[in-house]
């Protein structure tokens, strides 16, 4: 491999690596605004809160992301006509909404009965209760969880290359396509990921810190 | 009368934990209920702030019927401090924080007026210089006299004590009982449960021993020490003073 050759391209996979990044937070950002939601709903002893929560788990961890990826993308389209990236960051939000409330009511949980009791004990209402001494708990352990996933969605993002969001797996495609240097493209792309990911993962670490200095 | 059962039962699946307890606690009344494990004590004290829903039976504080409504509820429970077994204190707060919690959500006291009032109750515990240290930095005895103020924040009018002594080693357990025998001899309401036979001598109004989900008998500390009555209450004893921590 010539090196300085390959440096030349880098400039296009500056824009596709931005692309990367952008379908990764939008689906972050949509899955945890549906995670939430469906943790509770999961958690409620109210089955009209309940059983949609456990179907909607339940459909999207049972099929494919590429699957639902051409629903909302090809499939939707007699509904609304959705863009490549506006697709990819929709599927990808409702393909992680479900993971993330798995790992939220996983967290919830894991919180130790007592304190649930300690909380009533003092006059404190469920919703007091769970908002002042559970989830404070719950979020510190969703944390490392919740940063494995990020991680696993900002590389299922490549997955949007197949309905032409020109992210990085697609953009190395294209070059290699009229470059021939398949091998090499590929190696540029990867060398995005793993910088991506390592900036998420020390994101997350510190975020991990931060939250727990104080309960040292 | 500051507290009243009548009637109370529960059951857990084909398990009969109350069966028929009824019982009369006076103002400033100190209540220890003893009994084996299993013979239905914490599940008593459960009931009587909700963390249990009895089956049947009534309570009344105060004079009031409880119903088994989320208002009436709410209202026993600052009513009715609780300590635990385990202490539950909050982990991501620090010792202070952990007792204002209370009177600045649910009373919505004044933060500041709350942290001087926590300041008093910790001193009494004797714990003023750990306000802004975090609940796992502190012993298993320190711990649970936080949580004794943390209760005490809600100026509650009676306290239960669920075995609050039994998760402690046992050099740390003489701090907590000494804090709540000068709670008893200051005047509050309680009811423990508990296997500190010397809590039970120094600071009890009346003892009860608790048999198969029933008072099987109850008497002063003296009377219930000296000549129980019952042949079981007579069989525990002699195990419970015969074991090493008491």
């Amino acid at each position: 491999m010539d090196f300085t050759k390959l440096s030349e391209f880098v400039p296009y996979f500056l824009p596709a690596a931005w692309m990367t990044l952008k379908i990764t937070t939008l689906g972050i950002l949509i899955g945890l605004f549906i995670g939430f939601p469906m943790a509770f709903g999961r958690l409620s002893t109210r089955k009209w809160l309940s059983l949609p929560s456990k179907g909607y788990i339940a459909l999207i961890r049972g099929t494919p992301l590429l699957l639902q990826l051409f629903v909302v993308y090809y499939g939707l389209v007699r509904l609304v006509a959705l863009a490549p990236l506006p697709s990819a960051a929709l599927a990808l939000g409702v393909h992680n909404g479900a993971y993330i409330a798995e790992i939220i009511r996983g967290a919830i949980q894991s919180i130790n009965r007592g304190q649930m009791e300690a909380a009533r004990s003092l006059g404190m209402t469920h919703m007091q209760a769970m908002s002042r001494v559970i989830i404070p708990q719950a979020m510190l352990r969703a944390l490392p969880p919740l940063g494995n996933q990020f991680i696993i969605a900002l590389k299922d993002s490549s997955l949007a290359s197949t309905v032409t969001v020109r992210e990085l797996v697609l953009t190395s495609r294209q070059l290699a396509s009229s470059n021939y240097m398949m091998m090499e493209m590929l190696a540029i792309a990867a060398v995005f990921y793993l910088i991506l990911t390592g900036l998420l993962t020390l994101l997350v670490n510190h975020w991990e810190t931060k939250m727990s200095v104080s309960r040292a | 009368m500051m507290i009243q059962i009548k009637d109370l039962h529960k059951s857990f699946g084909q398990l009969h934990v109350l069966r028929g307890v009824s019982l009369n606690v006076e103002e400033g009344e100190v209540v220890v209920i003893i009994g084996a494990s299993g013979s239905g004590k914490s599940t008593l004290l459960r009931c009587i702030n909700f963390l249990e829903e009895s089956d049947s039976g009534e309570i009344f504080v105060e004079g009031n019927h409880v119903h088994h409504t989320e208002r009436d509820i709410n209202m026993v429970r600052r009513e009715v401090g609780m300590v635990f077994q385990h202490f539950n204190l909050f982990p991501h707060m620090t010792v202070l924080e952990n007792v204002i919690e209370g009177p600045t959500q649910v009373k919505k006291m004044p933060r500041k007026k709350a942290a001087s009032f926590a300041y008093q109750l910790l001193e009494k515990v004797g714990l003023s210089d750990k306000a802004t240290a975090y609940p796992a930095s502190l012993s298993g005895g320190q711990k649970q006299r936080v949580a004794i103020a943390r209760a005490l924040a809600m100026e509650p009018k009676i306290m239960l004590f669920d075995e609050p002594t039994s998760a402690l080693d046992p050099e740390l357990v003489g701090e907590v009982l000494l804090v709540m025998e000068e709670l008893a001899r200051e005047g509050m309401t309680m009811i423990v449960v508990t296997h500190e036979m010397w809590f039970a001598r120094e600071a009890a109004d009346r003892v009860i021993f608790m048999d198969e989900g029933v008072f099987l008998e109850s008497g002063t500390p003296e009377r219930m020490f000296t000549e129980p009555a019952e042949e079981r209450t007579k069989e525990f004893l002699s195990k419970i003073l015969a074991s090493p921590n008491t």
